[in-house]
């Protein structure tokens, strides 16, 4: 069965904004999701549409089989969703936030306990468990946040933005612990963010939308299928070989895309050959990011100048 | 009856009320000074400057039963059919500032999402709610009235060698009205809930039904009328069917969209 499943969905909200547009993708089990695009692309109400907070106004998604519009409840049983508006109590610890939120699925005391005492560890808040969650960092609050969604070991994680407003640090931290939260547990993990490249580290596929539609679908290498498989070049040298397509991106410094390795070979030696020397050489593939953005720039493009 | 994981919110709404340094302090004081304070000062008033009385005298002729003590007279038409009126209050009060802190309390802190997020379908954490602020009102209405008989009662016997037993209005005081306008006072803040941002906004939608006794209390003492068990009854089960009538339309709109938006 797949994990999360939508078909041409779309939310239309009563301002006549339509949010979503016509969606459709499939995520499979296991998979840790990024649902990306930059602010005001559809992402939260995505999450809203999935976590039965909304009803689409077209369309329909399933979680685990479930349709969160008719049984929110029932997708909730399974489901772990951290949201920049979903807020723990001050006044409690941030031990007795988790055992609150356990017995509301059912938990008892003592199970409620060994998993809250688990997940503090694991998300290095057991020196902080006994303390109220006022005097917690931004930081501190979004990993007690994370294990208030994984108090009931779900079988899929909604995480909205989970690393925004957090500093580099702690945005790594946290990130690696959905990773490894997300093994442990053998959860789905469905993560929203505008923050490419911190997806970039710990999905394992993708959906890129703008302006509530779906750029398009798949893990970074079919993505980079869909624009430029190949690699980025960035050369060091004294000067370029003749008859070459290339970028200069600063003094001595050029940039192009080659389809192999054998490629770079063949640049450098032609640059070689023609009298120049080579200083450095760099090569990777496309970025999320960069990928992102070509995709953009093509569907500009597609639509016409003045469409955009 | 509610579930156990109603009662987790239940207990987590009390407890949390239990702890504010702000509210806390007035659901003590002020049952207390309606229930204790203002008997205590008419008590004293009756006992100790007896001509004071003479400026309730269309009051008094209302009285049902008449004696030749005015002063005992006077004491039990206070505390029977006076005492209620401004007791009413107290559920009022205390289910107000209950339901505010319980519904938009959690909204303004935005601790009300991650509640939405739990497996409980939206009316019983609704209706946990509703429970939470009514058992919360109902323990403080009676332990203000336990309060004043005790005390009261104390007051009497010591300074007069008199007892006045609570008569049939504070049966239906406590049995009827309190419970019915605890209800009331929920429903009113709970509809208001949506459009309220704050706490104090919304709390200030419950003044209205503290009109209506206002109302009672001066008509008492200008001799318009005289609060009786049958009159009390009576307001007590329009208010349950009010408030019975409010709470469905209140749970329709209680959904995810409203609450969040
Ligand atoms: N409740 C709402 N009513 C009307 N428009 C909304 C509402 N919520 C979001 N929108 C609009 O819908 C679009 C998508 O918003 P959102 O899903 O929050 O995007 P993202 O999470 O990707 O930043 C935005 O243009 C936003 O202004
Ligand atoms: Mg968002």
């Amino acid at each position: 069965m797949q994990a999360v499943y939508a078909n041409s969905l779309s939310k239309v909200y009563d301002g006549g904004k339509r949010a979503v547009d016509n969606v459709s993708f499939e995520i499979s089990a296991g998979s840790i999701f990024g649902f990306l695009g930059p602010n005001g692309a559809g992402k939260t109400t995505a999450i809203k549409l999935l976590s039965g907070m909304l009803s689409p106004s077209a369309g329909s998604c399933e979680v685990f089989g479930i349709d969160p519009a008719l049984h929110p409840e029932k997708v909730h049983q399974i489901a772990g969703v951290v949201t920049e508006h979903a807020q723990m109590y001050g006044s409690l610890t941030g031990l007795e936030n988790l055992m609150f939120y356990a017995s509301l699925f059912g938990m008892g005391r003592e199970s409620s306990q060994s998993a809250a005492l688990g997940l503090l560890g694991e998300l290095g808040l057991a020196d902080a468990k006994g303390k109220k969650l006022e005097t917690y960092s931004t930081g501190m609050r979004q990993r007690l946040s994370l294990a208030r969604a994984m108090i009931h070991s779900p079988k899929i994680l909604f995480l909205d933005e989970p690393t925004s407003g957090l500093d580099p640090e702690s945005a790594l931290s946290v990130n690696n612990m959905i990773k490894s939260l997300a093994e442990s547990e053998g959860a789905t993990v469905f993560i929203c963010t505008h923050q490419l490249r911190y997806a970039q580290e710990i999905c394992t596929s993708y959906g890129l939308i703008d302006n509530g539609s779906l750029l398009a679908l798949g893990s970074l290498d079919e993505l980079r299928e869909l624009v430029f498989p190949g690699m980025r070049v960035s050369i060091k040298a004294s000067k370029m070989a003749q008859g070459m397509q290339y970028k200069t991106t600063g003094e001595m410094l050029y940039e192009m895309d080659v389809s192999s390795e054998q490629g770079i070979a063949g640049i450098v030696s032609q640059i070689v050959s023609q009298g120049g020397s080579v200083y450095s050489v760099m090569s990777r593939q496309l970025s999320l990011e960069e990928i992102y953005f070509a995709l953009i720039e093509r569907r500009n493009r597609k639509e016409g100048p003045g469409n955009a | 009856m509610p579930n156990s994981k109603q009662l987790a919110i239940i207990t987590k709404d009390i407890k949390s009320i239990a702890k504010n340094r702000r509210l806390f302090p007035i659901l003590v004081f002020m049952p207390l000074l309606m229930s204790v304070g203002i008997p205590s000062l008419f008590v004293f008033i009756a006992l100790y400057s007896p001509e004071e009385l003479k400026d309730f005298e269309q009051m008094l002729q209302m009285a049902p039963t008449h004696s030749d003590d005015i002063t005992t007279m006077f004491i039990e038409l206070i505390i029977n059919s006076i005492m209620p009126s401004f007791f009413a209050i107290i559920p009022v009060m205390a289910s107000s500032v209950m339901a505010a802190s319980s519904f938009v309390g959690e909204k303004e802190k935005k601790t009300l999402e991650t509640l939405l997020y739990s497996p409980l379908p939206l009316k019983e954490i609704f209706y946990a709610k509703v429970m939470a602020s009514f058992a919360l009102s109902m323990a403080v209405s009676y332990a203000a009235f336990f309060a004043m008989v005790i005390v009261v009662e104390i007051e009497l016997l010591l300074a007069a060698g008199i007892f006045i037993m609570p008569g049939a209005s504070w049966l239906s005081m406590m049995l009827i009205v309190s419970p019915s306008i605890s209800l009331l006072a929920i429903t009113v803040i709970v509809r208001g809930s949506a459009k309220s941002q704050t706490m104090e906004e919304s709390q200030q939608k419950a003044v209205f039904l503290v009109m209506p006794l206002l109302a009672l209390i001066i008509g008492q003492f200008s001799g318009l009328l005289l609060v009786s068990a049958w009159l009390l009854t009576g307001i007590g089960l329009v208010f349950a069917a009010l408030s019975a009538l409010f709470l469905k339309s209140a749970m329709r709109k209680f959904t995810y969209e409203k609450l969040l938006g």
